[in-house]
């Protein structure tokens, strides 16, 4: 006599079997891969209900099949090599090629049936971050499903209800397969497309790796100290700009799959948050912002006019995440004079060179440093060196960019006299007025101060 | 010393013994060295010559010694300076000719004595005149010449040891000197490398970058290190003073220069070959323990012939001993055949030379040995020192360009680079330590080759061992 429990769960032993053997071939949808880290611009939903498409930032969008009126979709869980920008690449753990995994994009209301196979060498599940669903859809391994072993497939299937943002990572040995990149982006669509419809829709996941440099693979048990803090698996100048036309209307959704904070900042332009976890702010309760803070496994949405021309400096403002790997123990040597001393370490170590006395610049010093490793600052802009890394990109806002054109425009072109320059004439004499008002504004005396320290004697304190 | 007159008629035979025999008695013409140099050159490639300080063949060698030391020594021209000028080979040497002189002296009578005596008293006066012969020097010439020659014969061998082990240990301690000279100037390196980490401590220090606490673990470095060098400059000092000792310098001699470095390792290891039999041809120590054995034969034979000379009492029982001169002698018992007829004394004779059979053998078996262990150290020494060329030190050059990349990329401090530095100086250290090593175990196996090494030690050593 079978029970409930037994019932389910050979149902569920049965789905997974008849999909990888007898019929999988037929019932699975194609998974695509994806092999470029490139951003893919945003086709037109070709079945369904309409939507307005994001822009995955160095990513793209999953293509989904439509059976039945479900829309089926099939991720694979694997091993990937992720470009983190050029001259740098790392094993990862992603989907479908890439790091982050694809993004999924539905319709409020739509069913929703994702294949997950995997492709990994230990067990894994996906979890719909934020997503109202059935409980055994959770993808929790242990607590509502078992673990996807390696080779076997799993569906998940749900009606995707309220419309936002989202996540998809594991809740399978989350801490090593996080730590390895597994993460997607997820929207639901309203099903109104005019409902907060915007111009331009830039979707992209907070990150971070520890990658030792010289080496490939991120290093899974790290917690506070990691070295490469990315969007999208991707540190500046590797990032992608995201391209406006002025006047757009421009909306930045960002989830947080890091282990920490992130301020995140624009230029030039005052934003208002208008999405979070649990969905759309009301209007009356926003406020302008220029920052907005990231919390851990939060998701924001931003959104403003792209009204000022030029290119906008977009990053985390916590300085040690627009850099890349750096030794966070280096000592301070700003002011140190190494003259004797220098020539001393020379003999020892004869590419040795002086640096940091006058700062962290390295004012284009172009020196070797470990294979597979970013400069700890890159980027070349028109004026020199952008002195950045990690979490930095630019919002590039154009008159010309066309609806729809995603390609970069290149540098901005200033209009004459509205970029900062150098004063060259003669310093100002210090002439003291002996106009009416001197005697308001007496000769400065210079004030002596004096530094006291008191010292603790035996005696004190018993008075 | 009286001895006892004698019948007139034996006087007469007795004197014409002694003009036969006088004539057989004679210094010969190299007083031995030549065989000596004969057997030093076979196994060290160099002669040996005795002169003394002033005759032409003491300047000549002063000359040679003099030119040999105005250049930068190899090891052979300090072994050659340590065979012309070492003060105990040279005494060594000259024992030989106290030998010799043993030798001639056995093939000579005791030159004849003439007595007179005059006793008087109660009125008479007793005058008496005798002439005295030594008969039992007379009786045991032979015997004695015998052995002053086997006695001889071991005192070239003796020489020639001498000579070969004076030659490993000058070469020895040229490899030792050698490498704590350059030991010590990479102790100065490290220094430098200390310092200038604890110079920058001060500096930024100074200008408030650093905790007293961090600068002072740069100075203790830097302190520390000076201590090393200080350590590693005395090494070299002393391992020089025994390069000294051995080529027996001083005065304008200790001025000898030494090469940079140690000699490059050969391109490859020497085959393995028929070390242990050849040692067996070789070995001077060999030789002697056979030499002593055949002399206690030969005794034993004379014990046994007659059984009232006893030739075993002294003599070869005695065997030399490690840094002290050889001194042995030997005495000739001649017993008057009344109470015992000698059946006790053969049985001890045999005794005593089975005693010495048993201690040849034990000599060879453990001389066999100590060329297989020579042979492993030799190898051993020779795959670790081209381990340490080929792997370990790359290996560190390796580590510390891949150090410099990380200062470079700002991912490591300068600190790192310089602690990087002491410690590539470190293991280029231990490569010359280990080629030092390979050199040294090179002598000692062809030490035990031909014997130039440590001694064999005697049964009763071997056993307390
Ligand atoms: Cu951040």
């Amino acid at each position: 006599m079978s029970s409930r429990r037994d019932f389910f769960s050979g149902a569920a032993a049965l789905v997974g079997a008849g999909l990888v053997s007898r019929a999988g071939a037929a019932t699975l949808p194609e998974a695509p891969i994806m092999g470029s880290a490139a951003t893919q611009p945003p086709p037109a939903p070709p079945n369904g209900r309409p939507y307005n498409p994001v822009v995955t930032l160095n990513g793209w969008s999953l293509p989904w099949r439509m059976k039945d009126g479900v829309k089926e979709f099939h991720l694979i869980a694997e091993p990937v090599v992720r470009e983190i920008a050029p001259g740098m690449k790392a094993n990862l753990w992603g989907y479908n090629g890439q790091s982050p995994g694809p993004t999924i994009e539905v319709v409020e209301g739509d069913r929703v049936r994702i294949f997950v196979t995997n492709r990994l060498p230990e067990h894994t599940s996906i979890h719909w971050h934020g997503q109202r669903l059935p409980n055994g859809m959770d993808g929790i391994t242990g607590l509502t499903q078992p673990g996807i072993q390696p080779g076997k497939t799993f569906v998940y299937e749900f009606v995707a209800r309220r419309p936002g943002t989202f996540m998809y990572h594991p809740h399978a040995d989350e801490m090593v397969q996080m730590a390895m990149g597994m993460m997607g982006f997820w929207v639901t669509h309203p099903k109104n497309p005019a409902l907060h419809a915007v111009d331009r829709d830039f979707v992209f996941l907070l990150n971070a790796y520890d990658i030792e440099p010289g080496s490939y693979t991120p290093k899974v048990n790290e917690m506070t100290d990691f070295n490469l803090w990315t969007f999208n698996s991707r540190a500046f100048p590797g990032i992608d700009t995201m391209n406006v036309r002025q006047g757009d209307r421009v909306r930045i959704r960002a989830g947080n799959l890091t282990m920490t904070n992130h301020p995140i900042h624009l230029h030039g332009h005052e934003f208002e948050v208008t999405g979070t976890d649990g969905g759309w702010t009301r209007p009356e309760s926003r406020w302008p912002e220029v920052t907005t803070d990231i919390a851990v496994g939060q998701m924001r949405a931003i959104e403003f006019i792209a009204d000022a021309p030029g290119d906008w400096p977009f990053h985390c403002h916590k300085s040690h995440h627009t850099m890349n790997a750096m030794g966070h123990k280096v000592p301070t040597l700003i002011g140190v004079d190494q003259r004797g001393v220098a020539e001393k370490i020379a003999k020892l170590v004869p590419d040795y060179m002086v640096m940091g006395d006058k700062g962290g610049s390295m004012g284009g010093m172009d020196m070797p440093i470990p294979e597979n490793t970013l400069p700890m600052m890159g980027g070349q802009g028109p004026f020199g060196d952008i002195e950045m890394g990690g979490m930095f990109t630019l919002l590039k806002v154009r008159k010309d960019q066309k609806p729809g054109d995603y390609r970069d425009p290149g540098w901005y072109r200033h209009p004459p006299g509205t970029v900062a320059w150098e004063w060259t004439g003669e310093p100002p004499a210090a002439v003291r007025s002996n106009g009416p008002g001197a005697a308001a504004t007496p000769d400065r005396k210079p004030v002596e101060v004096e530094v006291t320290v008191r010292k603790p004697t035996g005696h004190q304190g018993h008075h | 010393m009286r001895t006892q007159p004698f019948p007139i008629r034996l006087r007469v035979a007795a004197g014409a013994c002694l003009l036969v025999l006088g004539g057989c008695a004679s210094f010969s013409k190299d007083g031995g060295l030549d065989a000596v140099s004969t057997m030093t050159s076979e196994r060290i490639g160099q002669d040996v010559r005795l002169h003394e300080t002033g005759d032409a063949a003491g300047d000549d060698a002063h000359a040679e010694a003099a030119r040999l030391l105005a250049q930068p020594l190899t090891p052979d021209a300090a072994v050659r300076v340590a065979l012309l000028n070492n003060r105990a080979l040279r005494a060594s040497l000259a024992r030989l000719g106290v030998a010799e002189a043993d030798l001639v002296q056995a093939g000579r009578m005791r030159n004849p004595g003439i007595g007179f005596s005059r006793m008087s008293g109660g009125g008479e006066t007793d005058i008496e005149r005798s002439v005295m012969v030594d008969l039992v020097g007379l009786l045991t010439m032979p015997m004695r010449r015998d052995i002053e020659a086997r006695r001889f014969e071991g005192a070239k061998l003796a020489a020639a040891l001498d000579a070969v082990r004076l030659a490993a240990d000058t070469r020895k301690a040229w490899f030792n000197a050698v490498a704590a000279a350059q030991s010590a100037r990479y102790a100065g390196q490290v220094r430098e490398a200390a310092q200038a980490g604890a110079e920058l401590a001060a500096r930024m220090a100074q200008v408030g970058n650093l905790s007293a606490l961090d600068q002072a673990r740069e100075q203790a470095f830097s302190a520390e290190a000076t201590a090393q060098l200080a350590r590693a400059r005395h090494n070299a000092v002393a391992a020089r003073e025994h390069l000294a000792r051995m080529m027996g310098a001083w005065g304008e001699q200790t001025a000898f220069g030494l090469p940079e470095r140690l000699p490059d390792l050969p391109a490859s290891p020497k085959a393995a070959g028929a070390f242990e039999a050849e040692a067996m041809q070789q070995r001077l120590d060999l030789r002697l323990a056979r030499l002593e054995l055949e002399a206690t034969a030969r005794a034993l034979g004379l014990t046994k012939a007659t059984g009232f000379i006893n030739v075993l009492d002294a003599g070869y029982l005695n065997s030399s001993k490690t840094g002290s001169a050889r001194e042995d002698g030997y005495a000739i018992e001649l017993s008057l055949p009344l109470f015992d007829w000698g059946g006790a004394r053969v049985a001890k004779a045999e005794a005593v030379y089975m005693a010495s059979v048993h201690r040849a053998a034990s000599a060879a078996v453990l001389a066999r040995s100590q060329v297989r262990e020579a042979w492993s150290a030799y190898r051993t020494g020779y795959d670790l020192a081209r381990h340490y060329r080929d792997e370990i030190v790359p290996l560190q050059k390796k580590i510390s360009d891949e150090t410099l990349l990380r200062y470079n990329g700002m991912l490591v401090s300068v600190f790192e680079l310089l602690a990087d530095a002491r410690s590539q100086i470190g293991g280029v250290n231990a490569a010359i330590l280990a080629q030092r090593d390979f050199w040294i175990a090179e002598t000692e196996l062809q030490a035990a080759i031909h014997g130039g090494g440590a001694a064999v030690p005697n049964t009763e050593q071997g056993l307390s061992q």
